[in-house]
C-alpha cells in the first residue's frame, strides 16, 4: 500500500482520485514516426469508477488504451498500475497483471464457440503445460456460465462466434475481458454497430461491472455517455482538453468548440 | 439451458463414427503385412513415417499457422544420426575397406572417426541424437524467429534458406557427411546384440505412429490445442489475455522438429541410406503439399494423404516419368476449390480436428449439470438408422428421410419431447 501513496505524492493531476488509484497514466507521449499521437496525457482511474474518454476522431482515445496495454511503445512518460511501473511491458504482462482489453473492431476467435472464446479469456495460469493439463472444472464451467448469464449469450454457447450478430460479437468480447477477471477494465467503443436496444443493455452490463471493477471506455455516443458516466475525459489532438461530470463537460466552451459544438452543427446540417 | 444440453447430446455421437474410422485404418496397418509381400509392407513402413512427417507439420502449420518448408530438414537430421550410428556399427567384413572407418570417410582421406561422430557409435546417445539434434536445432531457430516477432510468410522464407542452406553445406562436407550420395550400406538394426527383423520394424514403426497420433490428438484436444488455433487466427489478441504466444510457438516447433527427427532416424533402417535430398526443398515441398491436399488441422488428413500420394506415386512412376505434374495439378485444385483439403470432403463427423473441439468440451467432464456428455451414444445413430430404414418402407421410397417428428411417432409412437423442445 505504500507504493500507492507513493503515487499519490507523484500526482500532480487535478481531479482528486475519489477511492484510490488502480491506473495512473504520466505524461504519456506516444510518437508514430514523427506524428505524435499523444502530447503528454494524465489520466487516473479510481478503484471501481467508469471513466468515459470522448474526443473526436484521431485525438488518441485508442492510442491512450494501446499506451496502458502495451500495444503502442510508451516515447516518454509512466504508467502505474497499483503503484507498480508498467511502462512498455510486454501485452502479455500486462494483462496477467490485470489489465483486460477489449478493441474497437470485435476481436474475438470467428472460428472457436462462444464458450471456447471464453474458455481461453478465463483468468489462471496462462503456461504450456498448465494448459496441457488443464481440466474443464466445475469452477471453471460456472464462471463461464456467470459471464454468459451477465452478457446474455447463455443459449448461444456452443455456437460458432463466426454466426453472431455484430453486437453480440461485441458482447462476446466484453465477456471475454469478464472472463479475465481483471481489476481494470478497458472498453474501446464497446457499442459500435448496436441498434439502441443493445446498446442500452450494454450500458447495463457496465454499470455492473463497474461494481466489482475499474472501467474505462471510448465512446461517441452521447446518450450512451450519459447512461453510463461517472467522470467524463475528454481528448483532443492527443492532449486532454477537460474532465468532469456530463454536465460540466457538456456546458464547457472549449469542449463545445471542439467536439460537441462540432457534432451539434453536423446535426443541423 | 435444455436447448444447450440437448445439442450436446447429440454432438457427442460424435466420436463413435471416429472411433469406427481410426479402428478400421488401424485394423488394415495391422494386418498388412499378412496381405502384402515384403516390398510393399516395406514400403507401407516408409509412407507411415512420411505420414508422421506430415503430421508433425500438421501441428505447426494446420493448427498453429507456421507455415515450414525445413520439416524435411528435421527429419533428415534425425535421419544422419541414426546412420551415422548403423553405419559406425557394420562388422569389418562388411565394409567396404574393412576396419571401422565408413567407406565414404575413407575415400576422402579422413584416418580416423571425427570426435563429434564417434559418440554416434554408442546406441542410446545416437538414440538421443536422434530427437535432440532436429529439436535442438529447432529451438535455437524458433527462439530466434518467435522471440524477434517474425511472422507470417517470412518465417516460410527462413526455412526455404535453412533447407537450401543446409543442402548445400551437407553436400560440402563430403568426408563428414558422405556428400551428395550421404551415408549408404547401413548395416541392419539390432537391439540387445538380436538384430530386428523386417516385421518387427514395421510394427515398431506403426506403433511409433499410433503414439504421435494419439499424442497430438492429446494434445490439440487440451486447451494447448484451443490455444494453438487461437494463435493461428489471431496471434495478438491472445497476448492481450495474458499468453506468451512466442513460448507456445518455440513449444509446438521443437516438439515438431523432434517427433520429425524420429520419423526420420526409423525411415533409414528401412532406407538402408540417408542423403541430402531429404534435406532439400524439394522433400519439404512434398511434405507441405501431403498437408495442403489432407487437409491443414485435421491430423487424419494429411497422414492419409501423405499415404495415398506415396502409393500413386509409386504406380505412377511405372507409367509416366511425368506423374509430379499431376500432382501439381491436384495441389492447384486443392488450393483454389479446397480450402481444407481432401478432408474438407469427408462429413465433419469422420474428422478427428472437428470431434476434438467437441470432444474438449465435451468429454473432460461428465459429471457437470451445464454439460453432460455421452460419448458411446449406440441408441441416438441406432435410431437414426432405423428410422431412416422404415421410412424408407413405409413410404415405399417415395421419400427417403422422414421429418424428425415423423420418426419419433413411427418409433415410439409419439413426438419425441426433445425434437418439440427444440421447435420451441
Amino acid at each position: 500500500m505504500e507504493v500507492i501513496s507513493s503515487v499519490e505524492t507523484f500526482n500532480g493531476s487535478k481531479v482528486a482520485s475519489p477511492v484510490e488509484t488502480v491506473l495512473s497514466v504520466r505524461q504519456v507521449k506516444v510518437v508514430f514516426s514523427g506524428f505524435q499521437a499523444l502530447k503528454g496525457v494524465d489520466l487516473d482511474v479510481g478503484d471501481r469508477e467508469i471513466v468515459t474518454i470522448i474526443g473526436p476522431n484521431g485525438a488518441g482515445k485508442s492510442t491512450l488504451l494501446d499506451a496502458i496495454v502495451g500495444k503502442s511503445p510508451v516515447a516518454s512518460g509512466h504508467v502505474y498500475y497499483h503503484g507498480k511501473e508498467i511502462t512498455n511491458k510486454s501485452p502479455y504482462e500486462i494483462a496477467r497483471m490485470g489489465i483486460g482489453r477489449k478493441f474497437q473492431n470485435p476481436n474475438v476467435y470467428n472460428d472457436l464457440t462462444v464458450f471456447e472464446n471464453l474458455l481461453l479469456a478465463l483468468k489462471g495460469s496462462h503456461g504450456i503445460m498448465s494448459s496441457i493439463r488443464a481440466k474443464l472444472t466445475q469452477a471453471k464451467k460456472e464462471k463461464i456460465k456467470d459471464v454468459l448469464d451477465r452478457v446474455g449469450l447463455v443459449d448461444k454457447a456452443f455456437t460458432k462466434v463466426s454466426s453472431l450478430s455484430h453486437g453480440q460479437k461485441q458482447w462476446v468480447e466484453i465477456g471475454m475481458v469478464l472472463a479475465q477477471d481483471p481489476t481494470v477494465v478497458l472498453l474501446d467503443e464497446p457499442t459500435a454497430g448496436m441498434t439502441p436496444d443493445e446498446t442500452h443493455m450494454t450500458g447495463e452490463i457496465i454499470k455492473s461491472i463497474s461494481k466489482t471493477h475499474s472501467v474505462v471506455v471510448i465512446e461517441h455516443d452521447m446518450e450512451f455517455v450519459k447512461q453510463i458516466a461517472q467522470r467524463i475525459v475528454v481528448l483532443h489532438q492527443g492532449a486532454k482538453l477537460t474532465e468532469g461530470t456530463v454536465s460540466e463537460v457538456q456546458s464547457n466552451p472549449e469542449v463545445i468548440e471542439v467536439y460537441l459544438g462540432r457534432e451539434r452543427i453536423d446535426a443541423a446540417a | 439451458m435444455t436447448q444447450v444440453l440437448g445439442r450436446l447430446r447429440r454432438q457427442s455421437i460424435i466420436p463413435i463414427n471416429l472411433l469406427i474410422t481410426v479402428g478400421v485404418i488401424l485394423l488394415i496397418l495391422v494386418l498388412f503385412p499378412l496381405l502384402a509381400g515384403p516390398f510393399q509392407t516395406n514400403f507401407m513402413a516408409k509412407l507411415l513415417l512420411f505420414g508422421v512427417l506430415a503430421v508433425s507439420l500438421d501441428l505447426v502449420w494446420g493448427f498453429t499457422g507456421i507455415l515450414s518448408f525445413a520439416h524435411g530438414v528435421f527429419f533428415t537430421l534425425g535421419g544422419y544420426a541414426m546412420a551415422y550410428y548403423l553405419k559406425l556399427n557394420l562388422s569389418a567384413s562388411a565394409n567396404t575397406y574393412g576396419g571401422t572407418l565408413p567407406d565414404f570417410m575413407v575415400w576422402n582421406g579422413l584416418k580416423e572417426l571425427p570426435w563429434f561422430i564417434a559418440p554416434l557409435q554408442i546406441f542410446p546417445i545416437a538414440m538421443a541424437a536422434m530427437v535432440l539434434v532436429p529439436a535442438g536445432f529447432a529451438y535455437i531457430i524458433g527462439w530466434f524467429i518467435f522471440r524477434s516477432k517474425v511472422s507470417g510468410v517470412y518465417i516460410t522464407i527462413i526455412t526455404l534458406a535453412i533447407s537450401s542452406a543446409l543442402t548445400t553445406f551437407f553436400v560440402s562436407q563430403q568426408a563428414y557427411t558422405g556428400g551428395t550420395n550421404g551415408i549408404t550400406d547401413v548395416s541392419k538394426l539390432s537391439l540387445f546384440g538380436l538384430e530386428i527383423p523386417f516385421l518387427g520394424l514395421y510394427y515398431i514403426i506403426l506403433a511409433f505412429t499410433v503414439f504421435v497420433m494419439a499424442t497430438a490428438w492429446w494434445l490439440t484436444q487440451s486447451n494447448f490445442g484451443l490455444i494453438l488455433r487461437s494463435i493461428k487466427e489471431n496471434e495478438k489478441r491472445i497476448s492481450y489475455l495474458g499468453y506468451d504466444v512466442a513460448s507456445y510457438k518455440i513449444f509446438i516447433w521443437t516438439l515438431s522438429a523432434g517427433i520429425a527427427g524420429i520419423a526420420g532416424g526409423l525411415f533409414v533402417p528401412l532406407n538402408r541410406f540417408i542423403s541430402p535430398v531429404y534435406l532439400a526443398v524439394a522433400f519439404g515441398t512434398q511434405v507441405v503439399i501431403w498437408v495442403a491436399v489432407g487437409g491443414r488441422g485435421t491430423l487424419l488428413g494429411p497422414f492419409i494423404a501423405a499415404i495415398l500420394l506415396g502409393q500413386v506415386q509409386n504406380y505412377a512412376d511405372r507409367v509416366t516419368q511425368d506423374w509430379q505434374l499431376f500432382v501439381g495439378v491436384l495441389l492447384l485444385v486443392v488450393v483454389l476449390f479446397l480450402p481444407d483439403g481432401l478432408m474438407g470432403l469427408v462429413p465433419k463427423k469422420f474428422r478427428l480436428s472437428d470431434a476434438t473441439r467437441l470432444m474438449g468440451i465435451v468429454g473432460t467432464n461428465p459429471t457437470s449439470g451445464f454439460v453432460q456428455p455421452r460419448l458411446f451414444d449406440w441408441y441416438t445413430p441406432l435410431r437414426s438408422l432405423v428410422t431412416t430404414l422404415t421410412g424408407f418402407v413405409s413410404s415405399g421410397l417415395r421419400s427417403p428421410r422422414p421429418t424428425q417428428d415423423e420418426a419419433d411417432r413411427m418409433l415410439v409412437g409419439k413426438p419425441n419431447a426433445n425434437s418439440v423442445r427444440r421447435k420451441l
